[in-house]
């Protein structure tokens, strides 16, 4: 008896104790290391995927609880291993230092363009409440984001 | 080395993008948490739950027997001791635990839930100890020791003073300062403040991968210092040091908390005695717990100040508490004189930096160290002496700052006006400005310009430059990508910039102590000017070594001949000449592949002969200056504090990535913000931090922060490549100091302590806050010391 679990468009069994957290399945047993155990208390959203379709600490989320879901890590944000228009914004403002918060982050702010595509300044500081970031003191990535609401 | 006017200016200044952001996007790079290797067992730490105590029983046998586990060591496998200074510091509690949170024995299993289940298995018995958990506790007469045993410890350094509870004391003493203090023409202002510890929380736990092949250590770490691994690691494990090769992945944050030795031995030990590769991983509790934190510090200064403003006196007594070990406080007893005693020009000085032993998780070094809290205690103590003496803060600070010819605090002669000029930068910079809206709102508005010193920590490093026949080159440094960027831009830029190619075409190694020569790390400002001088130099000899086989092809003078945009031309004639890339074709079926090697350690800047004592370095080689300003405004019913804006002039020598620099000054700022208003780490009455999470520990969040207007100040004198000093660090130095300085304006209270959470503020507002009394700093300062300050001694 395993899990049953969908992720980034696969159907993949994993055999974990039913309360793993979704993290370490994702890392350990399906190679998926995009998504970060920083904090595991789900204060700061490094280990982020969307649960059918809404950002979720995957640190708190015991991976039976997944089972049913479409789960999308940051590994399966872009089509063809390109970058979707968030990635490449944040990329374009050189807004990546040393790297930790941003597949969290990645999966927070495509949430935020794909449901809110007129989001200010202000929505996007808010949408980054869950999301921190230690290196850059976000204003790149607050710039980025508002790029790539423009150009899409 | 410098520059060389030769060296294309193009294309080694650029907003060049990093080359990591696409997968680090993508969540594909891996760090050293991300590295999982076939048959990898795992590992886990037994660690104290009092701050001191005798082990009475330790006993392994029946955790040995536990399933799954693969191997178990205590301190009887690790017989060395390390230190910066002197050797203090064992790799597991010997007999006697120091500080809640100290490591007793280590386990590695076939699973995680294994070995944490064996070490619940160990037998262990700690009869308790006497505790100091504070400086004042470790001063007072009568104190118990941490380290009764100090006077057997190695010295690795002579001159430092210790004795007690003081690891270490570093004295300054420039003229007469008790004569300058007996003058009937000045102000005596007198301030005391005190701050608490910071945790880097970088992202990345401390974490290693590590296994023994062919009698060999290999350690894959989340560090900024491969060669301080190799080094200590040997130390502690008694072996030789060309033992161990230590390779870096990128680093997932450092911030100076990966600035030492962390776990590494842990894991090298177990893979040792299991023949596995053996991952350990700090959990984010035993990362809160045992942090290697900014250090509390307290601090008296006084000052002789005439009444038009002349500062013709200074002294002050620094106390950083290092915790139960010295480690890099020892080092930072040192920096007291270049921060507190940086600025401005002074007339005669002495100041004293304590290192104070307490049972307490030891600390560590993070951005600008011990300049952050001694920028905040000087700037707010100019404040208070520009006050006594009636005159504007600003004028104060223009009329005193360092400039060219000036003495520094140790006598060395300061080259250039350089924050004089960068005043007046700001000053255009806050007039261009709009004026922040809403000043009739109830709350309290203040602003403040403040200014910094800070240094680049040269020391020695080492590249080689392999150009490669199909027009590419690779460096090979020890250098390590922490998230500043360094290694994907400013150096690839600068070997780009010599051999006319583009940055794209630099491949950059990462670290690895079999590749590379030596290296102090990454840290203190140093990847630019250091490994980029050494860089720099590697590639002119490839340079010199192409021009000579291109000269012979294309049959013109070496002289008359330039490298760009992948060729190399004769001057003055585009098109002219050969591919790059045929030209090393050429050179490698002649005369073998070229390559090139570049090496670079400090200048060894002079102090004046007998100021200091127990100093690691008595001047600074490449001072690097800050100014800010800040406005805030206080809400006066909660105590909450908002920066409304912020501004930065940042001396950078040269600018090879503005945009790069402009990244890390904003990251900076906002670490400083958290420091000044929110972050702080508290020990509790049984010795254990009070902050084990992100839950009691609040780090800046993107609704907390401004965006920080930046000005690049260039063309101060330094001796770093192509004029370029480190610009990552020093955006953090002043953070504390303009805030605090702001605060203090709008509430017209003395601000002495950080951080300004509001309740601290509320209290200040309401007069209830208790005033700073710290009875164990001697009212004299010579009574501060353990013996009088002299240069020539040893202990």
């Amino acid at each position: 008896m395993g899990l049953s679990l969908t992720v980034n468009g696969d159907h993949l069994t994993s055999t974990a104790d039913p309360i793993t957290p979704l993290v370490d399945v994702l890392r350990e047993e399906f190679h998926l290391t995009g998504a970060k155990p920083v904090c595991r208390e789900g204060f700061c959203g490094a280990c982020m995927v969307l649960i059918d379709g809404n950002p979720t600490p995957s640190c708190l989320m015991p991976a039976a609880l997944a089972e049913g879901c479409d789960i999308r890590t940051v590994e399966g944000l872009a089509v063809n291993g390109g970058l979707n228009p968030i990635q490449a914004a944040l990329e374009a403002c050189d807004a990546v230092q040393c790297g930790m918060c941003f597949p969290g982050m990645v999966v927070s702010l495509t949430h935020l363009l794909t449901t809110r595509p007129g989001a200010t300044r202000d929505d996007i500081r808010a949408a980054l409440t869950g999301n921190i970031c230690r290196c850059t003191g976000y204003e790149r990535i607050i710039e980025a984001a508002l790029l790539a609401l423009a150009t899409t | 080395m410098t520059g060389d006017a030769k060296v294309s200016d193009a294309s080694a200044t650029m907003n060049f993008r990093r080359r990591d952001a696409a997968d680090k996007l993508r969540g594909r790079t891996r760090y050293t948490i991300d590295r999982y290797l076939p048959g990898m067992l795992h590992a886990a730490i037994l660690r104290a739950g009092v701050p001191s105590g005798r082990i009475a029983r330790l006993d392994i046998t029946k955790a040995a027997r536990m399933p799954g586990v693969r191997a178990v060591v205590t301190a009887a496998d690790a017989p060395g001791m390390i230190g910066i200074g002197i050797a203090d510091h064992p790799l597991f509690a010997r007999d006697v635990i120091r500080y809640d949170g100290e490591p007793i024995a280590a386990i590695a299993a076939d699973t995680l839930m294994q070995a944490h289940a064996a070490l619940a298995a160990i037998d262990v018995e700690i009869e308790p100890l006497p505790v100091v958990l504070t400086m004042a506790d470790a001063l007072a007469p009568d104190a118990p020791l941490v380290h009764p045993d100090w006077r057997n410890y190695e010295v690795l350094l002579e001159g430092g003073v210790r004795g007690g509870n003081i690891a270490w004391e570093a004295t300054v003493v420039r003229g007469d300062v008790d004569a300058a203090f007996a003058r009937s023409d000045v102000e005596i202002i007198d301030s005391s403040f005190r701050v608490g510890r910071q945790n880097h929380v970088a992202f990345e736990p401390r974490a290693v991968v590590a296994s023994y092949e062919d009698g060999r250590f290999h350690i894959e770490t989340s560090t900024q210092v491969p060669w301080t691994i190799r080094n200590a690691t040997a130390r502690l494990l008694g072996v030789p040091a060309s033992r161990v090769r230590v390779t870096v992945p990128p680093v997932g944050g450092g911030f100076g908390l990966k600035f030492d030795l962390a776990i590494e031995p842990f894991a090298a030990l177990l893979a040792r005695a299991s023949g596995r590769p053996v991952r350990l991983v700090n959990s984010r509790e035993e990362e809160m717990l045992t942090c290697l934190f900014r250090e509390n510090a307290e601090i008296r200064i006084r000052s002789a100040v005439t009444r038009d403003g002349e500062i013709v006196g200074r002294e002050a007594v620094v106390l950083m508490d290092c915790g139960a070990y010295g480690g890099e406080q020892i080092f930072l007893t040192t920096m007291t004189a270049h921060t507190l005693g940086g600025n401005y020009s002074l007339g005669a000085v002495r100041l004293v930096s304590r290192a104070v032993y307490t049972n307490t998780a030891p600390n560590g070094a993070f951005r600008a160290c011990n300049g952050v809290y001694n920028t905040f205690a000087l700037e707010r103590h100019t404040d208070e002496v520009a006050a006594r003496i009636g005159m504007d803060p600003l004028a104060f600070r223009r009329r005193n700052v360092l400039g060219d010819g000036d003495l520094g605090a140790t006598g060395q002669v300061f080259e250039g006006d350089v924050l004089g000029p960068m005043l007046d930068r700001m000053d255009t910079m806050r007039d261009a400005a709009a004026t922040p809206p809403g000043c009739d709102d109830g709350r309290l508005y203040g602003r403040a310009t403040v200014v910094g010193t800070w240094f680049v920590f040269v020391g020695p490093s080492a590249a080689t430059v392999n150009m490669n026949a199909d027009g590419t080159a690779t460096l090979v440094t020890s250098g390590v990508e922490i998230g500043s960027g360094s290694m994907m831009q400013a150096l690839p830029q600068i070997v780009a910039g010599t051999l006319g190619l583009s940055p794209h075409d630099v491949i950059v190694r990462a670290a690895d102590t079999d590749a590379a020569g030596y290296d102090v790390g990454v840290g203190g400002g140093r990847t630019t000017v250091s490994l980029g001088a050494a860089s720099l130099s590697a590639a002119h000899e490839v340079r010199t070594k192409l021009l000579k086989v291109a000269s012979e092809m294309i049959e013109a003078a070496a002289e008359d001949l330039v490298m760009r945009s992948g060729r190399i031309e004769i001057a003055g004639a585009p098109g002219s000449g050969r591919l790059i890339s045929e030209v090393a074709a050429r050179a490698q079926a002649q005369i073998g592949p070229i390559s090139g090697t570049g090496a670079f350690t400090g200048a060894g800047m002079p102090a004046m002969p007998g100021c200091v004592a127990g100093h690691f370095i008595d001047a600074i080689d490449i001072p690097v200056f800050a100014v800010h300003d800040c406005e805030v405004a206080v809400d006066t019913e909660t105590g909450h504090v908002e920066v409304l804006s912020y501004r930065v002039v940042q001396d950078v020598g040269r600018a090879l990535n503005p945009r790069a620099i402009h990244g890390q000054i904003q990251g900076g700022v906002v670490q400083g913000l958290g420091y000044a208003l929110h972050e702080e780490v508290t020990i509790g009455s049984n010795g254990r931090v009070r902050q084990n999470g992100f839950e009691t520990y609040r780090v800046p969040l993107a609704l907390d922060v401004v965006p920080v207007e930046i000005n690049l100040y260039e063309g101060a004198p330094s001796i770093g490549p192509l004029g370029t000093k480190g610009a990552g660090e020093v955006p953090i130095l002043n953070v504390a100091a303009a805030v605090a300085c702001a605060v203090a304006n709008a509430i017209g209270k003395p601000i002495l302590e950080l951080p300004l959470t509001p309740p601290r503020v509320l209290e200040l507002l309401l007069d209830q806050r208790p005033t700073l009394s710290l009875p164990h700093i001697a009212e004299a300062w010579t009574n501060n010391l353990l013996r009088p300050h002299k240069t020539d001694g040893s202990n």
